[in-house]
């Protein structure tokens, strides 16, 4: 298991393209961790008499990517922005990793009757089409970034509910498991020590592809302004903010935030793909 | 079993999902934070105005018998009267809905047209230069926010170059004599061809926008699909007799390829759809997600909860077309 598992990090680590993508999530990961520490401003301290001014392409070293509307340093925003993003993301990914697997397993594991119930209540919150559940949510119970969190997380329970089901259905027919409960093994001891190990891959795959989609979803709500805050240095709050001065020339204070977007996007989807390429290719032994 | 029996199947299997549908959108009201009355009304409101509206919406009622009143109400079409405007939320949503079809619609198409042949061709030019910079822009495609796209596109399209008007759908006043609601086949019955062509200059920014994400998924499954096509044996055949590369491409590959592809355009429908909300916003096209996203803002909760329910239906259905469409491109599906 721990063997297959580092032949299976090697294939991804000889993927270039996803390895370069991999260095700038960590960059990314690092920048926002470490915001409140480099940022030069402070994001949310308004400065009216430095509205709009332009970054270093106009010769402004104070401001290096420029100020907003209300004369907040844009740098310092992304940079804040990116540490509100990846806190919505890893939370999602926590709540959807636990909940998530916590139904698929019980589905999988119990089926029948538990199995039935669970899995039609997933189909009932997969049939809505997904930004439109997580804006309905997030609309319902007002602003908040764990509002807006919980919102994001409903989307993708089902989904890795669904994923955990197909591959503990699949681990459950292997002899071990039968040899395991021959043994006296508990219900719990079974799912926790056998099954749980064996889905660990399929699950990584899906959150780390998950993480882009919530970085996405985040902006997707602070552009529409639902369950986020304005003021929020959050990348989709800023862009929806700097789209009316985007028309009068003031480009800054809504590229530099998109920009950021797709490039995190962009990283944590390559390195998604590149795992997943290295966990569902056959080993060459 | 037949393709008439299969529907039937699923519209019966489709019930209890709806009924799941219906009681989360009528929880949507209880999710609120306090007293929904407060929120819709605003702190200001009269006794007698808030009474009003506990009466209408039935907030004095055990919850059940809230549930049933609401279900009977919405199963016949009527989703309350709007708390901001004052006007019955089906009729809102249905004046809205053309707008927002054509849009999904165009962009559908927008997407598997080019999508197709894209795909097609980088697979035929399969590692070449070409190849790898369509493999790019499909990759940094699905990564882009639409949103952003959107105000990219009207910045350079309208601000810059002002070649297409900033956002909006053609104005009222424009002499379009709406039959169909559709603009662009209402201008086309008018027979004014002038006021077409309007028309198609307000749909292109948002159309393409909105075909963004979609398209880039066709040209990543259409390519690789086609790749393994090519490589089968009936390709070689039809190659050995000497059969022109068109031919091959268009008439024995390409029929085969698509069947996943298919798949990819029926997944995109969701996205599509809350897309459409994304790039309504952004162009402010006066279709029924920006209808929902005025809704959240007024808090107008019986208008939220209309809007909710209308889409959700239609992705059940559209799910439901395109498993049809697929079980009929492709033979060895057996409708189960």
């Amino acid at each position: 298991m721990q063997n297959e598992f580092l032949q299976r990090l090697s294939i991804f680590k000889k993927n270039r393209l996803a390895m370069a993508a991999f260095f700038v999530a960590v960059l990314l990961i690092i920048l926002s961790v470490a915001a409140p520490l480099i940022s030069p401003y402070d994001p949310i301290e308004t400065d009216l008499l430095n509205k709009l001014k332009p970054g270093f392409w106009a010769g402004n070293w104070d401001n290096l990517l420029g100020t907003d509307n209300l004369g907040r340093d844009v740098l310092s925003r992304i940079l804040y922005g990116g540490a509100i993003s990846l806190r919505v993301g890893y939370m999602v990914i926590a709540v959807t990793a636990i909940f998530g697997t916590l139904l698929g397993l019980v589905s999988a594991y119990y089926g029948g009757l538990a199995d039935i119930i669970i899995m039609r209540f997933m189909d009932v919150l997969l049939s809505f089409p997904p930004l439109l559940l997580a804006l309905a949510i997030a609309a319902s119970l007002g602003a908040g970034l764990e509002n807006a969190m919980f919102a994001i997380s409903l989307v993708y329970i089902p989904q890795m509910a669904r994923v955990v089901r197909g591959s503990v259905l699949k681990v459950k027919t292997n002899s071990f498991i039968e040899a395991s409960k021959a043994l006296g093994s508990g219900n719990i001891w079974i799912m926790v020590r056998h099954i749980l190990p064996n889905i660990f891959p399929a699950a990584l795959v899906f959150l780390t592809l998950l993480l882009a989609d919530a970085i996405l979803y985040t902006a997707s709500l602070g552009f529409l302004g639902v369950g986020i805050k304005p003021s929020t240095p959050e990348w989709g709050a800023m862009l929806s903010t700097g789209k009316e001065y985007l028309l009068m020339g003031q480009w800054w204070v809504t590229v530099f935030p998109g920009l950021m977007i797709v490039f995190a996007v962009l990283s944590f989807n390559l390195v998604g793909d590149g795992l997943r390429e290295a966990f569902d290719s056959k080993l060459k032994r | 079993m037949g393709l008439l029996r299969y529907l039937i199947k699923r519209i019966v299997l489709m019930i209890p999902t709806i009924i799941g549908v219906t009681i989360i959108v009528f929880l949507l009201v209880h999710f609120i934070p306090g007293d929904p009355v407060d929120v819709m009304l605003g702190e200001k409101a009269t006794e007698a105005a808030r009474q009003a509206l506990t009466e209408r919406l039935g907030l004095d009622q055990p919850m059940y018998l809230q549930y049933w009143n609401w279900l009977t109400h919405a199963l016949k079409g009527d989703f309350g009267i709007s708390v901001q405007s004052r006007i019955p939320v089906t009729e809102a949503i249905l004046e809205r809905l053309p707008a927002t079809i054509e849009l999904t619609l165009t962009a559908t198409i927008i997407a598997t047209l080019i999508g197709i042949i894209v795909g097609v061709s980088a697979a035929c030019h399969h590692n070449s230069k070409y190849d790898h910079m369509l493999v790019t822009f499909s990759l940094v495609g699905v990564s882009i926010p639409i949103f952003w796209l959107g105000i990219m596109l009207i910045f350079l399209f309208a601000a810059v170059l002002g070649w297409l008007p900033v956002s909006g759908r053609i104005p009222m006043g424009s002499g379009i004599d709406e039959v169909t609601g559709f603009y662009l086949i209402d201008t086309l019955l008018q027979g004014d061809f002038e006021l077409f062509l309007e028309s198609v200059r307000y749909l292109i920014l948002p159309a393409l926008s909105l075909a963004t994400i979609p398209l880039s998924q066709i040209v990543r499954v259409t390519r690789s699909s086609m790749l393994d096509v090519l490589s089968e044996d009936y390709v070689r055949t039809a190659r050995a007799k000497g059969l022109p590369n068109k031919a091959i491409i268009y008439k024995h590959a390409l029929k085969n390829a698509l069947i996943p592809v298919v798949t990819v355009i029926g997944l995109q429908m969701g996205k599509l759809l809350a897309g459409a909300i994304l790039t309504e916003t952004v162009f402010s096209w006066p279709g029924t997600g920006r209808l929902l996203i005025q809704a959240i803002s007024n808090r107008d909760y019986p208008m939220v909860q209309g809007i909710v329910f209308i889409l959700a239906f239609a992705f059940i259905i559209v799910n439901i077309i395109v498993d049809m469409l697929y079980a009929k491109l492709d033979p060895r599906i057996t409708f189960e």
